[in-house]
């Protein structure tokens, strides 16, 4: 009796209605869908298990491997892009004195909006008849007289341009808390050396924020795995899956096609490319890596 | 004398408990889709909840709106083995669905009890028996025509188009003026292109063989419809609708009517949901509009006709404890022809336009002469047996959405057009091995 009310099992009995709520919600639906990859289940009715056919059929599947290219597209975009210009801007922004929380504010603005906002106001911005191309026809600039969201060889970098314009104000101030939280004496010692603004960044700053830049790497890589919202609103996938990625993909499998079982499949092996991430990383930190 | 005091108040108490049970009305729950701030949810509280709550005593309807796609709310619930005890569905596929995975009542007693088979149209009605038994009640039909503006076209001289030669002609000469022929595109429901799938299938290689098609008699990959699809594909390319294929894309439901009416467009291709708007769109400018069936294209048969589709649809859950009273809900809707036609009439006639026999008595003296047009001629067509087939209606869920979400990459020229049929094929041969098919009618 007294075991059941000593210290180590209090402590989980404050645990309990989260981990019963984290089953409920996170483990158990995580289960029946790694459950689900076996059959061919439509969402209804009957549960039939096929056993590995739906792995044959999806690695058999032009647009399932299109999807993947996509998604590895979409990652090292993420990657460089919008990580370049939220280093640089957090950067800058760390020398503004004046308006500076104002300026952080406007880097930060379009990621506290809907997403379904942002989709609408590049959609409009984009549209081939009132956006900004007929405004720069009007200078003799074609080029952007049809919207690139539309045309097979641009729209995934298009979508990928929303997302990124919304997502890099967050990775602005994630730096920028970083770059605070480095001691001052470090840059008055390199400003004693004579080191310049580019030197004071490379061998100052960015050393001192490798830990939150490492993470920014890893929850992008992460979190492009399951992009799904801006491709959904802006393309759903298209023209001609030129904009597909895996999530689009998985969505229109489990519910307009009704095969829930092989999106099930298709959920599978994107939960288990992130935990293979995850793990590399995890890795990596017990090797000693500062990140 | 205290515990006499208790005991007259317990008494009481437990009398209007009891009072209370027996007089308390049945509730009935019905899921629908909600637009979200469009008007629909206060329209349908207004003239269906509250009217129906107001017109008796023993049963209370509540219409619980849902966000987003009440299917998916509806799928959970019924798998969970709850939900509520009136179901909506957004078509055919849905219902197959539902009846495979046996949460649907039976709705044969209520029809036989009320005559729904003789008050709806015969094949709407027919579109919710599955193993000669009766399942859902349509509650909203829809068919594609074209609206067109028709100063424009008198100011030009040029004619509706009755052939192939006469459609292509008219689209060169509209062209050659600057404007788009159509207006039409997809972006905000890719699904879209999926109209045009029918179009040219019922209108090219004409209802008779889609009917054929449909039962299995014909493949799809016969050559009227690769025909079909070829001229859909070179008229895509052309620039028919917006311009070129990248603008169909890039064009939704606000350019329709703008283009339209500023004329920029001469035509719209589009369901009977496109009344409301050309209406309205109409009423504000000095230009008339006018509507049409769309035009026989093909030399395989058939007349200018209507595709038969159905919207949405209504069932009673099978696990509801009062299907008695829901069924009495469902009769009460359509128990007066010219409330239906009223509610319509205040959705813009894009919603909750049941298939009824309506006569031109049931129209009030304020409808739009063109909806009053369109309502008798389309009973007029469909009786006389010039109806096609819509794909959201008729087809099985992975055919249906494989004939939409494919046409881009045909049009992208990806894949060839026989490609495309014969991959159409090979989902119907596995939906009709699984018994998934849509029951079609006889024609």
């Amino acid at each position: 009796m007294n075991t059941l009310f000593s210290k180590n099992f209090i402590t989980w009995y404050f645990l309990l209605p989260v981990l019963i709520i984290h089953f409920l919600v996170i483990i158990f639906p995580s289960l029946s869908s790694l459950i689900l990859c076996f059959t061919d289940w439509n969402g209804f009715g009957k549960i039939n298990f096929v056993g590995l056919e739906n792995f044959k059929e999806l690695f058999d599947d032009r647009v399932f491997l299109l999807t993947l290219k996509h998604n590895l597209i979409w990652t090292v975009l993420f990657l460089t892009i919008p990580i370049a210009v939220a280093l640089l801007g957090a950067y800058l922004l760390t020398g503004v004195k004046r308006f500076q929380l104002f300026y952080r504010f406007v880097f930060f603005f379009p990621y506290i909006l809907a997403s379904v906002v942002n989709c609408l106001i590049w959609k409009y911005l984009f549209h081939p008849m009132h956006g900004i191309g007929t405004y720069l026809s009007s200078f003799g600039l074609d080029f952007f007289s049809t919207s690139p969201l539309t045309s097979k060889s641009t729209s995934l970098y298009a979508v990928a341009w929303v997302d990124g314009w919304h997502f890099w104000g967050f990775l602005v101030v994630i730096y920028i808390t970083a770059m605070y939280q480095v001691d001052e004496s470090l840059y008055e010692a390199a400003d004693i050396e004579g080191a310049t603004k580019w030197q004071k960044f490379w061998y100052v700053t960015f050393p001192m924020i490798s830990p939150t830049f490492f993470f920014s790497l890893l929850i992008i890589i992460i979190w492009s795995v399951p992009a799904f919202d801006y491709v959904h609103m802006l393309t759903n996938g298209g023209p001609a899956y030129s904009s597909e990625v895996l999530a689009n993909f998985l969505y229109y499998e489990a519910f307009y096609q009704m095969k829930v079982g092989y999106a099930s499949s298709i959920g599978a092996l994107m939960f288990v490319y992130v935990f293979i991430i995850t793990a590399l990383f995890g890795l990596l930190r017990r090797l000693g890596l500062d990140i | 004398m205290k515990f006499k005091m208790y005991k007259f108040l317990f008494t009481v108490l437990i009398s209007m408990i009891v009072a209370n049970s027996a007089f308390a009305k049945t509730k009935i729950t019905w899921w629908n889709y909600s637009d979200e701030g469009g008007g629909l949810d206060a329209t349908l509280k207004e003239m269906v909840q509250d009217k129906f709550n107001a017109s008796q005593n023993d049963i209370e309807l509540e219409i619980i709106f849902k966000d987003g796609d009440v299917n998916d709310n509806t799928r959970t619930a019924l798998l969970a083995g709850v939900g509520p005890d009136i179901i909506t569905s957004s078509g055919a596929s849905y219902v197959k669905a539902y009846h495979d995975a046996g949460f649907l009542l039976s709705l044969e007693k209520y029809s036989q009890q009320y005559g729904w088979a003789d008050k709806i149209l015969p094949w709407a009605y027919n579109t919710g028996v599955f193993d000669g038994q009766f399942y859902s009640f349509p509650q909203n039909y829809e068919t594609m025509l074209y609206f067109y503006n028709k100063t424009l076209f008198e100011e030009n001289g040029w004619k509706l188009p009755t052939n192939l030669k006469e459609y292509e002609d008219l689209a060169e000469k509209i062209m050659a003026k600057g404007m788009n022929p159509y207006v039409y595109g997809s972006s905000g429901w890719q699904p879209t292109h999926e109209h045009l799938v029918g179009n040219y299938f019922n209108t090219y290689a004409g209802p008779e063989n889609v009917y054929k098609a449909l039962t299995g008699e014909i493949k799809w990959t016969d050559p009227v419809f690769v025909e079909s699809i070829e001229l859909l594909k070179k008229h895509m390319l052309a620039g028919y609708w917006a311009g070129s294929l990248e603008n169909y894309y890039a064009i939704g439901w606000d350019d329709y009517f703008s283009q339209l009416t500023n004329r920029q467009a001469a035509m719209l291709p589009i369901g009977t949901w496109g009344f409301g708007d050309t209406i309205a769109g109409f009423e504000a400018i000095s230009d008339e509009f006018g509507w049409s069936k769309l035009p026989i294209l093909g030399n395989y048969g058939g007349n200018p006709n209507y595709q038969l589709s159905i919207g949405s649809t209504m069932s009673i859950n099978a696990s509801s404890k009062h299907p008695d009273e829901a069924a009495k809900v469902i009769n009460w809707m359509i128990s007066d022809k010219k409330r239906v036609v009223e509610l319509t009439k205040k959705l813009g006639f894009g919603n909750w336009l049941i298939p009824l026999n309506y006569d031109d008595d049931d129209f009030s003296q304020d409808i739009h002469p063109s909806m009053r047009d369109f309502f008798v001629d389309f009973s007029e067509t469909t009786a006389k047996g010039d109806y096609g087939y819509t794909t959201w209606t008729f087809y099985p869920a992975e055919a249906g959405s494989h004939v939409w979400k494919e046409m881009e990459v045909v049009w992208a020229g990806d894949i060839t057009v026989m490609e495309y049929l014969e991959e159409q094929q090979k989902l119907w041969d596995k939906a009709r091995s699984k018994n998934a098919l849509i029951p079609v009618g006889k024609r």
